[in-house]
């Protein structure tokens, strides 16, 4: 009786699998092609130190707050906080009955979820910008624009994670409701919507945060709020104004998000 | 009455559930299904509610066919037919009112039943039904904070809320402890009595088969191999349902409970 | 003795809330500076805009694809450095890793950069320095994704099982390692999630920060939009669409295929998205 273990019983090491390598690779080279100055951004960092000497009297202005300039701020400050609340209620309310649109659970046939998915995704892909670029061209400068392309971006927002929740629930109580007869809507309203209230009631405040985040940029293109005002004291190079309106805006957004990660606690 | 008239029911995978069934139920009656798990008694049920679609011969309900029930005709068969299941399956988050009225779904119109706004004649059907089953004290409390036995009550008087002419009970007390599971056998029961409901049960235990079941219909492969009474079912005729020696798992074991011992 | 009847509970506390957001909704909509009569021009509007902008002009396709590739780079690159960032800040920040003191510091340090959108940092601090040009947009994302990014970190990091941490220090491993391979393991194929759905945000202001000059498709969409060359804008939204579905579709793919490997429980990103605590569970 030997004492050694055969060696024969030691498992050969898992080779990597060839995805993985492959998607390094990828990841590699995608990387290094971005970085260049041919064909990507052009990053070079050694110039980039050197501009930061460029970039100093601008930030030394940056820190010195021009405060008789507060008083400008409060109206379009106010301005914002309107369209991201109308946004988000008109939108949270739209993405409600389009989320059983989109979701498995719910849906009432395959072609019904996939173009449902479809139309969502597309909603998606356009930036809340690129909407209040739209909507300024349709109905001229001013909140509306703004509002209505708020209320896009939260459609694509919170139907997307909603109908991801509504696919994760207990499917129990839906074939309850439907051993007893009864439709569809009142399947989704009693069976599905208790199951997943809390939850939307918790993305709607988390897509009130991003409108108001969103509202303050797009007054940048006219569509009211504070990004008007933004822009101009940008553009004329005020530094010291353009230093009172952010640090107006971090403390609003700031707040908002303290009071909304508090109820939203206390939902789920 | 209940008739299945060669019924088949065979899956996309190509399990055979149900084979050429032929059986017929007369109102009021109180029948048990036994057969191993597979062997076609979730089925069975679930093919005359269509919740699970026949691939073969129908199913006549009260003189309607469940197959050719279109959309609109199955939801007034449903609303015939109460449904318990293994599970329970109530909505945990709403109280134990709202799960009941869901059995009034199907007599509420459309922006009633969005907005909840339930019929005081509804209310009452629901508020009663819990009273039959003794739990109406918490119907307010969300049923989330229930037990297992008293949510699979709460089940029950879903099913019938909808004032059911029959009701389907899918392995009702799976879930449920010995003492826990008579008190809900006996409730349906007393159900089946006093009301004169025809009630279907599928269940997993032996004993309970035979001190419950007026009739008892075996299932082995999806096919009918035994229909007799409780008091002729004995160990050989289940060995024959089961087609092999039955074990400790095939019996509750626990004797039925006196009043005193009840918690459920 | 049959049970009595309970009472009806009352919804008071339910009731209030929904009453205050219902006077916060009214007060919004009615105060807000819009003429309803403009909603009434919104369809014809629309409709004008849309039907010129159909069909695209397909040899615009030479401008709008190169400007969105160099979005996706923004984005790419942007949130490399983004997570790169994120990983000491994460560690940093996460009250079980560093001290009590360090961690809150850093947690205001890493809220304070994210409330800035990356607008705004591209304007106020990244075109200064780097000028006008998509390296200003790049780091503008990267800072921003930084924030967000190190913020869901440190959750992650703070929701862990303590059991591997303490296995690595018992084995006698130094601070690094412990971080290395005791805490890491168990987040990282959760952080890996956040990096992709962070990747795939980042398309989207990569598309639009063009539109102050750091870089991208943002400054064709408000050029062809601003001048109404609708054929023109017609082609490049679509571009950008289509450059941000596919992305969404890839980074969606990667991301179920991680998750479907990993040992720890991931949540959807919705609950994570609502409550990083939560994806611990």
């Amino acid at each position: 009786m030997t004492a050694a273990a055969p060696a024969s019983r030691r498992p050969a090491k898992p080779r990597r699998s060839p995805f993985v390598s492959v998607g390094l690779g990828a990841f590699v080279i995608i990387t290094l092609i971005s970085l260049s100055e041919e064909w990507g951004i052009g990053l070079d960092i050694g110039s980039l130190l050197e501009d930061i000497g460029r970039g100093l009297p601008i930030i030394a202005q940056l820190l010195d707050p021009n405060w008789d300039f507060l008083p400008r701020v409060i109206e379009p400050l106010i301005e914002t906080f309107q369209i991201a609340v109308v946004a988000a209620f008109i939108g949270c309310a739209v993405a409600l009955p389009i989320t059983f649109f989109a979701a498995r659970t719910t849906v009432p046939n395959r072609a019904t979820l996939a173009i449902s998915r479809g139309i969502l995704s597309v909603v998606r892909a356009i930036p809340d910008f690129l909407y209040a670029l739209i909507f300024v061209a349709a109905v001229g400068i001013g909140p509306l624009p703004g509002i209505l392309a708020l209320i896009f971006f939260n459609v694509g927002v919170v139907a997307k994670l909603l109908s991801e929740t509504v696919d994760a629930i207990d499917t129990g109580p839906i074939e309850a409701a439907d051993a007893a007869g009864s439709r569809r809507t009142q399947m989704v309203r009693w069976a599905v919507l208790p199951q997943v209230l809390p939850n939307y009631v918790a993305f709607s405040l988390y897509a009130f945060e991003l409108n108001v985040r969103a509202s303050t940029v797009l007054g940048f293109v006219g569509a009211g709020g504070i990004g008007f005002l933004l822009r101009t004291q940008y553009q004329f190079l005020q530094w010291s104004n353009v230093s009172v309106i952010i640090i107006c805006l971090f403390v609003i957004v700031f707040a908002i998000e303290l009071v909304s990660i508090r109820l939203r606690r206390r939902l789920v | 009455m209940i008739r299945f008239e060669h019924a088949s029911v065979t899956y996309p995978g190509g399990v055979h559930a149900l084979k050429d069934l032929t059986l017929e139920i007369p109102d009021g009656q109180m029948l048990v299904t036994v057969g191993l798990s597979g062997a076609g008694k979730s089925t069975l049920i679930r093919a005359l509610n269509g919740l699970v679609p026949l691939t073969g011969g129908d199913v006549i309900v009260d003189g309607i066919s469940v197959r050719q029930a279109n959309g609109k005709q199955l939801r007034e068969l449903r609303s015939h037919m109460g449904m318990i299941f293994q599970t329970f399956n109530l909505v945990k988050r709403t109280s134990v009112l709202n799960n009941v009225l869901m059995g009034r779904l199907h007599a509420t119109g459309s922006w009633r039943s969005l907005l909840g706004w339930y019929r005081p004649e509804d209310i009452e059907i629901a508020m009663q039904a819990l009273e039959r089953v003794d739990i109406v004290e918490k119907a307010y409390v969300r049923a989330a904070n229930l037990s297992g036995g008293q949510q699979q009550r709460v089940g029950i008087a879903r099913a019938l809320a909808q004032e059911p002419t029959i009701l389907l009970a899918d392995e009702p007390v799976a879930s449920l402890d010995p003492p826990t599971s008579h008190v809900v056998m006996r409730d349906l029961q007393r159900i089946n009595r006093e009301l004169g409901i025809t009630t279907i049960v599928n269940l997993h235990f032996l004993d309970l088969a035979k001190i419950y079941g007026e009739r008892i219909v075996g299932l082995r492969a999806g096919e009918l191999v035994y229909d007799g009474t409780g008091a002729q079912a004995d160990e050989h005729v289940f060995r024959d349902i089961y087609g092999r020696s039955l074990t400790a798992d095939d019996l509750m074991g626990e004797a039925r409970p006196t009043p005193a011992s009840i918690s459920a | 003795m049959p049970a009595q009847r309970p009472q009806r509970p009352s919804n008071l506390k339910r009731n209030l809330w929904i009453a205050s957001a219902a006077a916060l909704f009214l007060w919004a909509s009615l105060t807000v500076d819009v003429d309803i009569t403009d909603l009434a021009s919104l369809p014809a509007g629309l409709w004008a805009i849309l039907s010129e902008m159909f069909p695209p002009d397909p040899a615009y396709l030479a401008n709008a694809v190169p400007q969105m590739i160099q979005s996706i780079q923004m984005a790419w690159l942007g949130t490399i450095i983004g997570a790169a960032l994120s990983l000491p800040l994460g560690f940093l920040g996460a009250k079980n890793v560093s001290s009590g003191l360090v961690s809150s510091i850093l947690r205001q340090f890493l809220n304070a950069i994210r409330a800035f959108p990356e607008l705004i940092l591209a304007i106020a601090i990244f075109i200064p320095i780097a000028g006008l040009g998509p390296v200003a947009g790049t780091l503008a994302i990267g800072v921003h994704s930084a924030g967000t990014l190190g913020k869901l970190t440190a959750e992650a990091i703070e929701g862990i099982d303590p059991g591997p941490v303490e296995a690595a220090r018992a084995v006698g491993g130094r601070g690094l390692q412990v971080q290395r391979w005791g805490v890491l393991p168990q987040v990282l194929p959760e952080l890996i999630g956040f990096w992709l759905y962070r990747f795939e945000i980042n398309i989207r202001a990569g598309a639009v920060l063009g539109v102050v000059g750091a870089g991208g498709i943002g400054f064709l969409l408000d050029q062809t939009i601003k001048f109404g060359r609708w054929p023109q804008a017609g082609t490049t939204i679509l571009v950008v669409i289509v450059a941000t579905i596919v992305v969404d579709t890839i980074s969606g793919a990667v991301r179920r295929r991680i998750i479907e490997g990993a040992d720890v429980k991931i949540m959807p990103e919705a609950e994570v998205l609502v409550d990083p605590a939560l994806a611990a569970r």
